[in-house]
């Protein structure tokens, strides 16, 4: 298993569509083992493929609170069941240290398929479903900034872009 | 997706809390009941306040110099540090880690090595803290507000102290059980088959003292109206009530409705009940408990009105007649009247930081007018409960010897009762029963006074 490095806002890269993933495969099997054990070392709660500059649809969640319950979505959709909203302050890995309130619909139905490429359905609410359509953004080439106000946003990016540059 | 940590939410529900504007701990809890460390935020949050004078009293001593009014959330991030690292079996490297990177999720990156420097210092001078508090000021050793010491320690003497002691141990969670479905002992026993160890209270035939709080879907028969929720001095509002059936009866301070739900069990059988509250927020509490039981409620909005309705709800204030009473004499009359909450902080520890001596005396007007008010209402021979959660004399025994004076048809009746202390006036009469919150296993602070309408014939008796 590796660590891969994240790629952070503003980086182009994030804004790439992934494609579908048709190769149930061994290599498959070591992106989701990579993914879950970069995403536990950053102690982020979920970690798209393309925030680690693979464009495939993968992603990879964990909201429990012991962090022992990682699980893998292949090309994740999801339906609304309730249309009601939900606030929650959400953050990024690719958009280190910023939180804003982003409203998503309470209640959805996740279809995707595991690492074998079994179908399988979730009735999600709370976190889980905050985090699986932040998660499925980011295969959009979508981000949680693309919400909030244009004024914010460009604050975030000028804050982290003069980070990158200290750092580079 | 990244999330914020239960520190920094825990920073930002206090310091939301203490600008005073958007109302007690548990509302503003509410938004995060959806998330997997809820009852962690719950605990730093509760916990935080519990302790909050004597947190204050450390922090004072660990910052050079006092932060910005704008960095009210670091500072409470701060207290939120100094109460896990004192109370809580998280690790302190943990406890330190999460705290600085709390800072971050903030948006206050140059908090971070502050946090971290008033926190190991705190483990480093530990000792030396701990002793300074000791000796320090009444406020930061009992970890009351200096005015509430002040009152307490004037009005009750050498028992302040186990009052300070009580107010700051989590309190027990206390169940009523439903007698018209079980027995005490049959509730206790089912309990015990399910793996939960409960103890009988000491004051009210319906109290069972869980020995661990459990979540209520744990409780059998819980939604089936079996076992409510309740601490045990509202247990004992219904046997002093001398209820019978066909009467009619008022509740005028009502939600969420547990003294509403204990007084039916007690007495189906009754005429009628009004339950009144001025919020309609509140009253749609009282619904939901009342449903829970299978009482037959009628709801202010006519949403359910049910022909066989014994409860109707009012959402008006109670000193508005106007509002809710047909003219005809109420025969049993609880006020439950808005108070200090000073006899509940165990269970209420955001009182700590938000309660005022000016609250205090807001209380008594409120609670002056309403019993002005509702007296008319009274049945010749009909008995009002006033009820408080309050210790402070001023809202119990003041606020009633107050009341009789300038009331000629009001009897303070005697209770009674092999719990709490009375409450006796310069002259001898009694001015009601005070249950003081001292027993980590008993019942909540509370005050009862039951009051008697008599006729003007009676009075010469």
């Amino acid at each position: 298993m590796a660590l891969r490095p994240i790629l952070e806002f503003p980086d182009p890269r994030l804004r790439t569509v992934a494609k579908p993933v048709t190769a149930f495969d061994a290599e498959l099997k070591t992106l989701t083992e990579d993914m879950i054990e970069t995403m536990y070392e950053a102690e982020g709660i979920g970690l798209a493929a393309s925030q680690i500059d693979v464009h495939k649809r993968v992603l990879v969640i964990d909201v429990s609170e012991e962090k022992d319950s990682p699980q893998v979505f292949i090309n994740p959709t999801f339906d609304i069941l309730d249309q009601e909203t939900q606030d929650y302050d959400e953050g990024c890995l690719s958009v280190p240290g910023f939180y804003e309130t982003v409203s998503r619909p309470r209640r959805v139905l996740i279809k995707a398929q595991n690492v074998e490429g079994d179908a399988f359905e979730i009735d999600a609410d709370g976190i889980l479903a905050i985090c699986i359509q932040h998660e499925i953004d980011h295969l959009d080439g979508k981000l949680f900034v693309d919400y909030i106000s244009k004024l914010k946003r460009d604050r975030i990016r000028s804050k982290l872009e003069k980070a990158h540059r200290k750092s580079a | 997706m990244a999330a914020k940590g239960a520190r920094a939410i825990a920073a930002k529900v206090l310091n939301t809390l203490q600008s005073g504007t958007s109302g007690s701990l548990g509302n503003l809890l509410d938004d995060y009941r959806d998330r997997e460390d809820f009852s962690l935020i719950q605990e730093l949050c509760f916990g935080t306040c519990r302790w909050f004078p004597a947190l204050e009293f450390l922090l004072h001593k660990l910052l050079s110099k006092p932060l910005k009014a704008k960095d009210g959330d670091v500072r409470w991030l701060l207290l939120v540090g100094l109460y896990q690292l004192r109370e809580l079996s998280i690790a302190d490297y943990a406890a330190i880690n999460e705290s600085v990177e709390a800072s971050r999720s903030l948006k206050k990156p140059w908090a971070a090595a502050l946090v971290n420097a008033v926190l190991r210092n705190y483990l480093r001078r530990k000792d030396d803290l701990e002793n300074e508090l000791l000796s320090g000021g009444s406020a930061a050793r009992h970890a009351h507000p200096q005015w509430l010491v002040d009152a307490i320690e004037k009005q009750y003497g050498y028992i302040a102290p186990d009052i300070f002691a009580g107010n700051n141990v989590r309190p027990p969670m206390t169940l009523r059980v439903n007698l018209n479905k079980c027995s005490r002992e049959e509730y206790q026993e089912k309990l015990a088959e399910i793996g939960l160890l409960a103890s009988a209270g000491q004051c009210a035939d319906t109290a069972l003292i869980l020995n661990e709080p459990c979540h209520v879907d744990e409780l059998f028969g819980f939604r089936d109206g079996w076992v409510s929720v309740q601490d045990e001095a509202s247990q004992l509002v219904p046997s002093l009530l001398e209820l019978k059936p066909g009467q009619r009866v008022v509740d005028a301070c009502a939600a969420p409705g547990g003294k509403t739900a204990a007084i039916l069990e007690r007495e189906p059988e009754l005429a009628s009940v009004v339950a009144i509250d001025s919020s309609a927020r509140r009253l749609s509490r009282v619904t939901e408990n009342l449903t829970r039981l299978d009482m037959a409620v009628s709801s202010p909005d006519a949403s359910s009105i049910r022909s066989d309705a014994t409860v109707r709800l009012v959402a008006a204030k109670a000193e508005e007649l106007d509002a809710w009473w047909d003219g005809a004499p109420i025969d049993r009359l609880l006020l439950d009247a808005p108070c200090s909450a000073t006899g509940v902080i165990r269970r209420h520890p955001d009182i700590k930081v938000l309660r005022t001596p000016e609250d205090v005396a807001h209380c008594c007007e409120s609670q002056a007018t309403l019993l002005q008010s509702l007296w008319p209402c009274l049945a010749e021979g009909g008995l009002l409960l006033y009820t408080t959660c309050s210790v402070l004399a001023e809202e119990n025994q003041n606020t009633l010897e107050n009341f009789l004076n300038s009331t000629y048809n009001a009897k303070c009746v005697r209770i009674v009762a092999d719990w709490g202390v009375e409450c006796v006036a310069a002259d001898g009469r009694s001015l009601g029963r005070q249950l003081l919150p001292t027993d980590a296993k008993g019942p909540d602070g509370f005050f009862f006074a039951l009051l008697r309408k008599i006729t003007s014939a009676s009075k010469s008796e």
